[in-house]
């Protein structure tokens, strides 16, 4: 709704002053001007801390590098040793397991949970839903992170006492090399779950009442209903969560660190820890960018082939 | 491709339940609700437990805090593991005032640039503007990997490590920001501006006098956002800071912690709810906001 107003706004009327074209320059010079005074803060910023080290870590990932001596040029051998890099292979497996398991759990929950909340719920309760779902996405990762290593531990954490008490058998979250991953994706799931939901209720939202309803009228089911014009309708929020949702978990980092610190082993360790451990341990800061930038690389793609596919099932513009 | 596949299919797993219900929900209306309610106060119990624990364990003798069954529900109000927690050998309390200071330094910096920029971008008209926006934008497509490298260089280079302003002057620009109150600004009537144009402000005025005025609750919103990032921030400190006196409040959580959880876990959770506080005062004020400002550029593209 409030999108409407600056559609109609967005053609610049004539601005004030521009009547005579003697005027007219001088006043657009002073208008170009003021602009650039008020976007050169972030233009700075952006130029020193974002572009130019982008540029850098380009240049760096050509070179072998390790602080003490100068950087000296070695073409594409860091790119050609990420193949031999065993260890990268089992970082990248684990990475792409948890952005699998986030694409697929953070948004099938996350959709689940938005339509049983859209439905007509008293007032109070949907304010109380929406608050408990989202609270743990406020919270740094890091502290909920400590919380449930707590809960993970094998003889004294909450989780096992449940299973045992339903009848398991303890779990070994943080240690055993399979469960240990798992222990990464519930986190990033309980975390970012609500999150996405709350794009999916906006979304929801916006479904016009009378179209669901005249599809009803006609005898359609619930679930035709849903998967006909409701999916199609919110299919713009589910490209958001999903390109939000891969990006994201290609990034995860501090979860891991707290849960289980990459191990037992390399098993839960991700990219982006392996690149810190490159770089900032061992002081590999070539090979570490090398890394870096081929992780930027991929990120770029899946996002540009969402983009690209989002034509053929996004239902917008 | 599997994306688009699996996602419908994904939901349609506990969909179907509900649409069965939905259709017997015609005849006898309470079943689908109820059915929701459980399953949403069920999710909701499982996002709010891991908080609860912490808070109870934190008010019990670490000698208990691993106590089975646990105890969902304070059996005690015995707040030593605080005092214990701020005096230990990790000094929470300079950890958290770093933190502050950082927080504070860079929202401020945030809400007095970002809002020029993007009312610039959206109400200002000079050569270039739209390459610079798009290019500004896809800033936000860098993750901090690819930077922290190079960053660590600059930082080591201007003798920034270790301190404060490592992280500060990173953080005062960002292009979510602009791009927040660009979309904002865009929605102001262009009559508003160019009625104090005619009445003879100049740009600056015009700026700061009508237009950032009215962007009071997006202005809010970006602080608040910028705030919590900033306090929660882990990623980029762990890698600046490397002291104990430097140490942002989460370095220093990791830090009592200890490897492998060997820390007292009644002063660890002492701790992290204390480190939880400003979020959940950020959450109970300004929740509305911030699902506002989220959800918007999100659904509505």
């Amino acid at each position: 709704m409030t999108m409407t107003a600056p559609k109609t706004a967005l053609p610049p009327a004539p601005a004030s002053g521009r009547g005579r074209p003697g005027h007219r320059s001088a006043a657009r010079r002073r208008e170009a001007l003021t602009g650039y005074l008020f976007t050169a803060p972030t233009v700075i910023g952006f130029l020193v801390f974002i572009l130019g080290p982008l540029v850098a870590a380009l240049y760096l990932s050509l070179t072998k590098y390790n602080i003490l001596t100068a950087p000296k040029f070695i073409g594409f051998d860091n790119y050609a040793r990420m193949f031999r890099d065993e260890r990268l292979a089992t970082t990248y497996g684990s990475t792409v397991l948890y952005v699998g398991a986030a694409v697929v759990l953070i948004n099938g929950f996350a959709l689940l949970f938005a339509v049983l909340i859209n439905q007509r719920l008293p007032r109070a309760l949907t304010y109380v839903f929406r608050s408990a779902y989202f609270f743990p996405y406020l919270v740094a990762l890091v502290y909920v992170s400590i919380i449930w290593q707590a809960l993970f531990q094998k003889d004294t954490g909450i989780l096992n006492y449940y299973i045992t008490a339903l009848g398991g058998e303890r779990i070994d979250w943080l240690n055993s090399s399979e469960f240990s991953k798992v222990s990464v994706i519930i986190v990033d799931t309980w975390r970012n779950v609500g999150f996405a939901m709350l794009i999916f209720v906006a979304a929801l939202q916006e479904v016009p009442k009378d179209m669901v309803e005249a599809a009803r009228m006609d005898g359609a089911n619930e679930w035709q209903v849903f998967r006909r014009i409701v999916l199609p309708m919110i299919s713009q929020a589910t490209f958001f969560n999903i390109t939000i949702t891969i990006i994201g978990a290609f990034q995860i980092y501090e979860s891991i660190i707290v849960l289980t610190r990459g191990g037992p082993g390399d098993a839960s360790r991700s990219v982006v820890m392996y690149i810190a451990e490159v770089a900032f341990n061992k002081f590999d800061m070539g090979y570490a960018s090398a890394i870096a930038v081929t992780l930027f690389v991929i990120i770029m793609l899946v996002t540009m082939v969402q983009f690209r596919l989002r034509k053929s099932w996004v239902n917008n513009e | 491709m599997s994306n688009a596949a699996a996602l419908p299919s994904r939901p349609g797993a506990g969909r179907p339940r509900s649409g069965k219900d939905g259709r017997r929900r015609r005849p006898r209306p309470g079943v689908g609700k109820t059915v929701s309610v459980v399953l949403l106060v069920l999710g909701a119990v499982g996002m709010i437990a891991p908080f609860l624990w912490m808070f109870t364990t934190s008010l019990r003798d670490a000698s208990q805090a691993y106590d089975l069954p646990p105890q969902w529900l304070p059996t005690e109000w015995d707040w030593s593991n605080y005092v214990d927690a701020v005096s230990g050998p990790v000094p929470i309390l300079k950890n958290m005032f770093n933190s502050a200071v950082i927080a504070i330094a860079v929202s401020i910096g945030m809400i007095l640039t970002a809002p020029m920029a993007g009312y610039a971008f959206a109400k200002l008209d000079f050569p270039g503007k739209n390459s610079i926006f798009v290019g500004l934008l896809s800033s936000l497509m860098v993750p901090a990997q690819v930077t922290i490298i190079p960053l660590f260089l600059l930082m080591r280079t201007f003798g920034l490590l270790d301190n404060p302003l490592s992280l500060i002057l990173p953080g005062i620009t960002g292009a979510l920001g602009v791009f927040l109150l660009r979309q904002f600004f865009l929605g102001l009537p262009q009559e508003i501006i160019d009625a104090a144009r005619m009445d003879g402000a100049t740009a600056w005025q015009t700026y700061r006098l009508i237009a950032l005025p009215l962007a009071k609750n997006a202005v809010s919103t970006l602080g608040v956002i910028t705030f919590l990032g900033s306090w929660n921030a882990y990623f980029a400190p762990s890698i600046f800071l490397n002291s104990t006196d430097t140490a942002t409040l989460p370095l220093g959580l990791v830090l009592m912690l200890g490897p492998y959880g060997a820390g007292n876990v009644a002063q660890v959770m002492a701790a992290t709810t204390i480190a939880i506080a400003p979020a959940l005062i950020v959450f109970l004020v300004a929740q509305r906001w911030i699902i506002a400002s989220l959800t918007q550029s999100a659904v509505k593209g």
